[in-house]
């Protein structure tokens, strides 16, 4: 038999769109360097926005071009960090573009999670109708546990909720042996380690007996399904095609797991962030994600902007000053 | 760190200001005149705002800026919905959405009169025995043992409790049924709860403020379960019981923690307490890892002001917790040249 071929069509076919037949000027409302972040299609990019340089503006532009270059909206994936912010970069985009831009896929990491979660719960042996526990509630279940077990009665002083919540937590997001942790932030209880890893089991299989997770079990849950289940991968990275993180910079090892397995086919990942701005290293965000994402994507674009719209020059001159004063 | 040096078309502006009091109060009240005089010149209250290292900090500028009738709203507290009573009518609303939640379950078995841990474990133990023994009674079950549409039934079994408990199962029978909506289940269930909250609370009436706003965050909900994911995961952010009332004037300063200030901006900001071992905190002193955050969040700090900023430091403050007296301004201001940053003194 004969056989026909069908020619594949270029990866970045979507290039072919000429930018006279675009309806926005780009190049007249952006700086050069906003532009190019904006005008970055396929493949890893990293955009390095410092303080009051139009990132958010930035972003919007680029939802904005990416639907005029006709990417269908749903497979445009942007993560931020408070719903707020996606909604109102979505909000912006429609306004600026029309209103596909608000269609999206939009929204924190959590929630994110929690959406596919919900759909795919059986895969992990949960209930949809899963409670997501707060810290406060995580803590309350690690007490009973902890009573349950009599770790209360015992001789020797046993860490108390909150820390073995921190414990567990940072564990998780920093991907950090039980053991390592303990020597560098709790020494003295390095000893029960054994004790604290089996409060640690107890508490995993509560929250599974009782349709529960924590918040850390959303993105954890998450990346063990993407893992685990190579049909589900596959389906959410052709889902989505264009993944966009903000505020790089204060994601965790977990997160940024979560991107690397979403992009796995496509590759299109554009992370948005400034080093500078990384302050929240006590709920496990790493500095790491953003300084090794050129590592973790060798062909990664670098843009940097660097033109601020907010402060005065000797505010800035102020600022930059008290970083370059880094050791 | 990725080099970057940001720089603007903007031209003019001054010199931020460093200023150092002698102790803390006169920290306080050299904001405090400050902002009046900001004012004055035509900055509105709302266009300024006052940032620190960590939430304490601002308990004494907080009394003065009261003297002083300056209303302020202060972000970076505590969260509403980590408030105990907005977390007692989330629990009523989870146990309605997963009835294996345990641990709403106990919550709201302990607010009752009454019932203490045992009972409330037995009666937490009859919940989820009599779910599974009648996972399917006779076909009316919607969507299986685990869905929550099912669970009324079960309650409607229960009348060997003491009145108490009953009452609370009627409420729950009550408002389970999926016709209710989740704005008027959280009504019934706020009549019911109120007067424990009186009980409990010495102050009920602010308290009470935050469950009419937690009614009115329900009233924009179809179904109970994207209610508490919402919740869960965006919560809304203050509790009236932290923040001083604006006033009518709609006329605030904002107090907020750095980390609280993130993404945002004023017209003119003041950095208090850029002192050693207050900001870099004392305990992130001992790890260059720690002490880079901390810089990073001085950067983030002065990033905000469009206009004006001004770091503060009082110069005389004991430390209970290290016995030591602290009088270094800090290390990310330290010997800053007069070029970049103008010394003050206040007297």
């Amino acid at each position: 038999m004969k056989k026909f071929t069908l020619k594949q069509l270029p990866t970045d076919h979507l290039h072919l769109v000429q930018p006279q037949h675009l309806k926005i000027d780009y190049k007249g409302e952006l700086n050069p360097a906003q532009y190019e972040a904006v005008t970055s299609v396929d493949g890893p990019h990293l955009i390095i926005a410092g303080a009051g340089t139009g990132k958010t503006r930035t972003i919007v532009f680029r939802v904005s071009y990416l639907i005029e270059l006709g990417v269908k909206p749903s497979s445009v994936l942007l993560l931020t960090f408070t719903r707020k912010a996606a909604f109102e970069m979505m909000r912006r985009a429609s306004i600026l573009l029309d209103s596909r831009c608000e269609q999206i896929s939009g929204g924190t990491f959590h929630s994110f999670a929690n959406g596919i979660l919900r759909k795919y719960a059986g895969q992990l042996g949960y209930d949809a109708n899963f409670t997501i526990l707060d810290q406060t509630d995580a803590e309350d279940v690690i007490n009973l546990i902890r009573t349950r077990m009599k770790f209360d009665t015992k001789e020797r002083r046993f860490p108390r909720k909150e820390a073995l919540y921190d414990l567990y937590s940072r564990c998780l997001n920093t991907l950090t042996p039980l053991k390592e942790l303990l020597a560098l932030d709790y020494p003295n209880y390095l000893e029960q380690e054994a004790d604290i890893q089996a409060v640690h089991t107890a508490y995993v299989q509560y929250k599974k007996q009782h349709n529960l997770m924590d918040y850390d079990d959303l993105l954890v849950n998450m990346v063990l399904l993407l893992k685990q289940n190579e049909p589900v991968r596959a389906v959410l990275s052709d889902k989505y095609k264009y993944i966009m993180v903000d505020e790089y910079q204060d994601t965790n090892k977990v997160q940024a797991e979560v991107v690397k397995l979403l992009a796995f086919k496509h590759r299109n990942i554009m992370v948005v962030g400034d080093d500078a701005q990384c302050i929240y290293s006590f709920r496990g965000s790493t500095i790491r994600n953003i300084m090794e994402f050129p590592q973790e994507f060798a062909d990664c674009k670098i843009v940097k902007l660097e033109e601020n719209f907010r402060s005065t020059q000797p505010i800035l001159n102020l600022a930059n000053e008290i970083l370059k004063r880094s050791v | 760190m990725y080099y970057k040096e940001l720089y603007t078309h903007k031209s003019g502006g001054s010199l931020p200001q460093l200023v150092s009091a002698e102790n803390e109060n006169m920290q306080s009240r050299y904001v405090v005149q400050k902002v009046l005089a900001l004012r004055e010149e035509g900055v509105p209250l709302k266009e300024m705002a006052i940032l620190f290292r960590s939430s304490f900090l601002s308990f004494d500028l907080e009394i003065e800026l009261t003297k002083a009738n300056i209303p302020f709203m202060k972000f970076g507290g505590f969260k509403f919905i980590e408030t105990a009573h907005v977390k007692d009518m989330v629990a009523y609303l989870r146990v309605l959405e997963n009835p294996r939640d345990v641990v709403s379950w106990n919550r709201i078995l302990l607010l009752i009169d009454g019932v203490g841990p045992r009972t409330a474990e037995k009666v937490i133990d009859d919940i989820l025995k009599k779910r599974v023994r009648g996972a399917e009674p006779d076909g009316l079950v919607g969507e299986g043992a685990g869905s929550s549409t099912d669970l009324s039934r079960y309650w409607m079994q229960f009348n060997d409790y003491s009145d108490n408990v009953q009452k609370l199962f009627d409420v729950l029978k009550h408002v389970a049924k999926p016709s209710v909506a989740p704005a008027e289940k959280t009504y019934q269930i706020l009549q019911y709860y109120e007067p424990m909250l009186k009980t409990r609370y010495d102050d009920h009436q602010k308290r009470r403020k935050d469950l009419e706003m937690f009614q009115n965050i329900t009233e924009r909900y179809q179904d109970v379960g994207s209610l508490l994911t919402d919740l869960a995961l965006e919560p809304p952010n203050e509790s009236i019981v932290d923040v001083e009332s604006p006033g009518p004037e709609d006329e605030y300063l904002t107090l907020s923690t750095i980390h609280s200030a993130k993404g945002l901006e004023w017209h003119s900001v003041f950095v208090i307490y850029a002192l050693e071992g207050r900001f870099p905190t004392m305990r992130s002193v001992g790890s260059d890892e720690e002490v880079e955050e901390e810089r990073r969040l001085m950067y983030v700090a002065c990033t905000r002001a469009k206009e004006n900023l001004i770091i503060t430091y009082p110069m005389n403050i004991y430390d209970r917790e290290s016995g030591m007296i602290l009088t270094k301004p800090s290390r990310f201001i330290q010997g800053i040249g007069e070029h970049l940053l103008e010394p003050w003194v206040v007297e």
